[in-house]
C-alpha cells in the first residue's frame, strides 16, 4: 500500500478539483453576460480539441466506472466463501484488489481529462454552455457534488483494503457499493445533458425550459445510460485483461504467471458476457433515436455516416474473434480437454461466416467496372438488417456454445441421467439456432414495423435458451469430478498479446462510436434548438475521423501506461513478489473463476 | 488430411480454401466489388490463421513445411513447397502491381444510398393530412400518381417499378435508377424523406444522381430544364402514394 501523505494528497487534489468545478458552474449558473457565439482558445480548432478532451475524459471515466463494479462482484465472492474456503476468497481478494490497484491512477486522469472538457467546453463555447447551464443549472451543482462523492468513496475503498479484512470486511463492501452507486448517478447525470444535445425534451420550440424532468429524462436517456453501463464493463474489463497480459508476459514467476494468466481470463469472460447484451443495448439507443427523428436512422444507416457502421461491423467482428480465440485457445490449458478442442474448428468456422455476413455492405463500393448500378442481387440481400440479425445472434449462441464445452473441459459428470441431459441441452442450443434462424426469415420478408418486432424476438429467444441450458448444465455439472486441473500460467504467449490488441480495439471502437453519437447531430449543438454556427461545423471526410481516433486511442494508452507506471514506482519495493505483495501464495485452483 | 496415400499439407490446404474462396468469389456474376472481395478474405485470412495457431501442433506443422526440409520427403511434397514459395510472392507482388498501375477508370467511391438532409429541410416539410395515413389513402389520388408515374418516371424506373425502365441503360455508374420493388429504398424511408428526394431530386448528390428535382424553385423559374413536366406538391404526394401501394411497402414512421 502507499504512503499516507501520498494518498492523501490525492484525495486532496481531487477534491480541490472538483469543489473549482462546483464553484465556476454555480458562477456559470447565475448566467453568462452577452458575449460572442464561439471563442478560439489558444489558436486550436475548437471542435477538434473538445472532442479529443472529450473522447479521453469518457474513457476514463468508462474505466473508473466500470472497474469498481466487477471488482466489488468479484470481492464479494471471495467475502461469501470466506469462511469455507479461506484460500479461495483469498485469491478472490487478491484479483479485486489487482483490478482495483489500477482505479486511483486513472481516477486523477479522469478528473483532469474532465475539467479540461469544462475549461475548453465554457470557454470556446460560451453560447451554447450559457444555454447548458440555463437548462441544466441545478445538474451542473449537483453533479460535482456526487462526483466528490465518489472520490471520497474510491480513495476510502481503496485505501482500506487491508485494514477492512476479517470481521470488518462488509464495511468495505459496503464502501465498494457507495462508490458504484455514486459511480452510476455521475455517468446519468453526465448522460442526460448529452442526450438532451441529441434528443431534447422539456422545452418549447424555441428551447426554454418547461421541464427540467423531462430535459433529464429525454428520450434518449436511459438507453444510453444502458448502453453504456453495459458498455463500460466491457471496455474496463478489456483493458484489466490487457494489464494482466502485460503482468504476465514480463512475469518471472511462475506463480505471477498463473496468477495473471487467470486473471486476464477472468477479464476476457467479463467483457464477453457483456458483449453478447452490446449489439441490442446499442440497436434499442438507435431504435429510440430513430423514433424520435427519421432524420437520424437516415443519417446513420443510409446517409452520411452509413460507411461508418461498416467499419463499426469490421471492429466488432475483430473483437468477438479476438475474444473468442482466446477463448478457444484457453482450453490449451486444460489436459485431457481433446474432445472440447476438436470442435473449436467447427466454431471459427461459424463465427467467420456469421461476420462476413454481419459485415457485408448493402450498397457497395464498387469500380465502374463493377458497378452493377443498383443493389447486388446476392450481396444486397445479405446486407439489410433481417440477415445481419441473424448472423450477430447466431455468433452470440456459438460463443455460448462454446463456453459451455470449455466448463466441461477437465470434468467428468456424475449425474446418472448425464448422457439423455447432455442430449437435451444440444438440442435446446440447436433449436434455439433454429428459431432465431426462422424468426429472422420470417423478419426478412415482413414490413419493416413486423422486422423490428421479429429481432426483438430473436434476442427474447437467445436469452430463454441460454437460461435454459445454462441451469441445465448447472444440474449436470453438480458434483462432477475434476480429471484435469487447469493450469493457470500455462497460456501461449499468443493469447496474451491478444488480449493486448482486444484492448486497443475496444478503445478504438469508443472512439469511432463517440464520434458517430456526437456527429449524428450534424450541424446542431441541441438537435433542432440550438444550431452549431461555428466555422468547423462541419463533418470531417472518414479518413480524417479515422486518423483523429487513432491519435485519441495512442493518446489513452499513453496516459494510461504513464500513469500505471507512476504508480507502479510506489510498489517498487515489492515487484518482486507479484506487484503489491499480496499476491497469494497459492496459484488459483483448477475451477477457474 | 491423406488422399489415399497422398498427404495434403496444412499449408497446402489453407492455401486452397484461400484460392477457392476468391476464385468463387471472383467467378460469381453479377460481379462483386473488390473492396467486398477483400473484406471477405480478410475474415477468411483471419479464420484460417486462427485454425493454424489454435493448437501447438498446427503452427508447428505448418512452420515446418517451409523451415524443415527432410531427405527423404516425396517429391510431390517439395513441388508443394517451392510452389507456395512462388505464388505467395507472387500474389503479393501483383497486388501492389495491380494497385498502382495507371487507370483512367474514375476513383472507387464510397457512395451514400440515402444523401443526408438537414433537419431544419426535412423538419420543414408537413405531409398535407390526406397523405399522412396510408390507411385513410384516396384510392383515386393513388391512380392518378399512377398516371404521373408512368408518364414522368417510368421511363427510368420502370412500369414495374424495379428500376428497369427503357432509360435505365443509360446509367450505369455509380448508381441505376432505384428500384423500389428493393426493401432498402423507400421501404426504409419516412414520407418527408421521399418527398425531399423527389422534388429536390439528385441535386444534393448531382456528381452520383441523374435524377432530376420535380418542382420548380419559385426563386428559379429556369432551374429545371430536364424533363418536361413539373409537379405540384399535390401531384409529387401522389406519385409517392402509388410508389408505396404497388409495392406493397409502408412508409418508415
Amino acid at each position: 500500500m502507499g504512503s499516507t501523505p501520498a494518498w492523501v494528497n490525492r484525495i486532496v487534489g481531487v477534491l480541490v478539483a472538483g469543489c473549482l468545478l462546483v464553484v465556476a458552474q454555480c458562477v456559470y449558473a447565475q448566467g453568462l453576460p452577452a458575449g460572442p457565439e464561439y471563442r478560439s482558445v489558444l489558436g486550436m480548432d475548437s471542435r477538434l480539441a473538445v472532442w479529443i478532451a472529450a473522447q479521453l475524459h469518457l474513457m476514463f471515466a468508462a474505466f473508473v466506472l466500470a472497474v469498481p463494479m466487477f471488482a466489488l462482484f468479484i470481492e464479494y465472492l471471495g467475502w461469501r466463501v470466506a469462511k469455507t474456503n479461506p484460500r479461495e476468497a483469498q485469491r478472490y481478494d487478491w484479483l479485486a484488489h489487482e483490478m482495483a490497484r489500477l482505479l486511483p491512477a486513472a481516477y486523477s486522469l479522469t478528473a483532469i481529462t474532465g475539467a479540461l472538457l469544462g475549461f475548453l467546453l465554457f470557454t470556446a463555447y460560451p453560447k451554447f454552455m450559457a444555454y447548458m447551464t440555463g437548462i441544466f443549472g441545478p445538474t451542473f451543482v449537483v453533479y460535482p457534488l456526487f462526483f466528490v462523492a465518489e472520490t471520497l468513496c474510491l480513495y476510502l475503498w481503496y485505501y482500506t483494503w487491508d485494514r477492512l479484512q476479517g470481521e470488518r470486511k462488509w464495511l468495505h463492501l459496503w464502501l465498494g457499493l457507495l462508490l458504484n452507486v455514486f459511480g452510476t448517478i455521475v455517468m446519468f447525470i453526465a448522460d442526460a445533458w448529452a442526450t438532451f444535445m441529441m434528443t431534447p425534451a422539456g422545452v418549447d420550440q424555441q428551447g426554454a425550459l418547461i421541464s427540467l424532468y423531462d430535459a433529464v429524462w429525454n428520450p434518449g436517456w436511459m438507453p444510453l445510460n444502458i448502453h453504456r453501463l453495459v458498455a463500460n464493463i466491457t471496455f474496463g474489463a478489456l483493458l484489466c485483461s490487457a494489464y494482466a497480459a502485460y503482468r504476465f508476459l514480463i512475469a518471472t514467476r511462475e506463480q505471477d504467471r498463473a496468477l495473471y494468466d487467470w486473471m486476464g481470463y477472468t477479464g476476457n469472460l467479463i467483457a464477453l458476457f457483456t458483449m453478447l447484451f452490446l449489439p441490442f443495448a446499442g440497436y434499442y439507443f438507435g431504435f429510440e433515436l430513430f423514433a424520435f427523428s427519421a432524420t437520424y436512422g437516415v443519417t446513420l444507416m443510409g446517409g452520411v455516416l452509413s460507411w461508418l457502421f461498416i467499419i463499426q461491423a469490421i471492429v466488432i467482428a475483430v473483437l468477438f474473434i479476438g475474444a473468442a480465440y482466446y477463448s478457444w485457445l484457453g482450453l490449451l490449458r486444460i489436459p485431457g480437454s481433446e474432445a472440447q478442442q476438436r470442435w473449436s474448428p467447427v466454431f471459427n468456422v461459424a463465427l467467420i461466416s456469421g461476420f462476413v455476413v454481419w459485415a457485408t455492405p448493402h450498397t457497395m463500393a464498387a469500380s465502374i467496372e463493377e458497378s452493377t448500378g443498383g443493389f447486388h442481387p446476392i450481396l444486397g440481400a445479405l446486407g439489410v438488417m433481417a440477415p445481419k440479425m441473424i448472423a450477430v445472434t447466431l455468433v452470440l449462441v456459438v460463443l455460448y456454445a462454446s463456453y459451455l464445452l470449455y466448463r466441461r473441459a477437465g470434468r467428468e459428470t456424475t449425474v446418472a441421467w448425464h448422457r439423455q441431459g447432455t442430449t437435451i441441452q444440444w438440442s435446446l442450443v440447436g433449436l434455439t439456432a433454429l428459431a432465431i434462424t426462422a424468426l429472422g426469415v420470417y423478419g426478412y420478408f415482413a414490413p419493416a414495423e413486423v422486422r423490428i418486432k421479429t429481432s426483438i424476438w430473436q434476442i427474447i429467444v437467445l436469452m430463454i435458451g441460454i437460461v435454459a441450458t445454462f441451469a441445465l448444465d448447472l444440474v449436470l455439472l453438480r458434483g462432477a469430478r475434476t480429471v484435469a486441473e487447469v493450469r493457470w500460467g500455462t497460456l501461449p504467449r499468443r493469447g496474451h498479446y491478444v488480449l493486448i490488441m482486444l484492448a486497443f480495439v475496444i478503445v478504438w471502437l469508443m472512439a469511432l462510436m463517440g464520434y458517430a453519437r456526437s456527429g449524428v447531430r450534424l450541424n446542431w449543438h441541441v438537435y433542432g434548438i440550438l444550431q452549431d454556427t461555428s466555422p468547423g461545423a462541419g463533418l470531417p471526410s472518414l479518413g480524417e475521423v479515422a486518423v483523429i481516433i487513432t491519435a485519441i486511442t495512442f493518446i489513452f494508452f499513453v496516459m494510461l501506461a504513464a500513469a500505471f507506471a507512476i504508480s507502479g514506482l510506489a510498489k517498487a519495493p515489492d515487484a518482486a513478489s507479484g506487484g503489491d505483495g499480496r499476491a497469494p501464495a497459492l496459484a488459483p485452483s483448477g475451477e477457474g473463476a | 488430411m491423406k488422399l489415399g496415400a497422398f498427404h495434403l499439407p496444412l499449408p497446402t490446404r489453407a492455401f486452397l480454401v484461400l484460392a477457392g474462396l476468391f476464385l468463387f468469389l471472383k467467378l460469381l456474376r453479377p460481379v462483386i466489388p473488390g473492396s467486398v472481395i477483400v473484406l471477405y478474405m480478410g475474415f477468411v485470412i483471419a479464420g484460417i490463421v486462427i485454425h493454424v495457431t489454435l493448437r501447438d501442433e498446427r503452427m508447428r506443422e505448418f512452420a515446418d513445411f517451409f523451415i524443415a526440409e527432410s531427405a527423404g520427403e516425396p517429391a510431390a511434397i517439395r513441388f508443394q513447397r517451392w510452389g507456395l514459395l512462388a505464388v505467395i510472392p507472387l500474389v503479393i507482388g501483383w497486388s501492389v502491381y495491380d494497385a498502382l498501375r495507371p487507370t483512367y477508370a474514375p476513383p472507387v467511391e464510397i457512395f451514400q444510398r440515402h444523401p443526408t438532409v438537414g433537419e431544419e429541410i426535412l423538419g420543414s416539410i408537413k405531409v398535407p393530412d390526406w397523405a399522412a395515413e396510408p390507411a385513410k389513402w384516396n384510392p383515386e389520388a393513388i391512380a392518378r400518381g399512377k398516371v404521373l408515374y408512368e408518364a414522368n418516371c417510368a421511363v427510368c424506373h420502370g412500369e414495374k417499378l424495379d428500376g428497369q425502365g427503357p432509360a435505365a441503360e443509360g446509367f450505369r455508374y455509380p448508381i441505376r435508377p432505384a428500384n423500389f420493388q428493393d426493401a432498402g429504398t423507400i421501404a426504409q424511408l419516412t414520407l418527408p424523406y421521399v418527398y425531399w428526394r423527389l422534388t429536390v431530386g439528385g441535386i444534393q448528390n448531382q456528381f452520383n444522381s441523374a435524377m432530376p428535382r420535380w418542382t420548380t424553385p419559385a426563386d428559379d423559374p429556369e432551374a429545371s430544364t430536364l424533363h418536361s413536366y413539373d409537379f405540384t406538391a399535390d401531384e409529387a404526394w401522389k406519385v409517392i402514394m402509388y410508389l408505396y401501394r404497388a409495392t406493397g411497402y409502408e412508409p418508415r414512421r
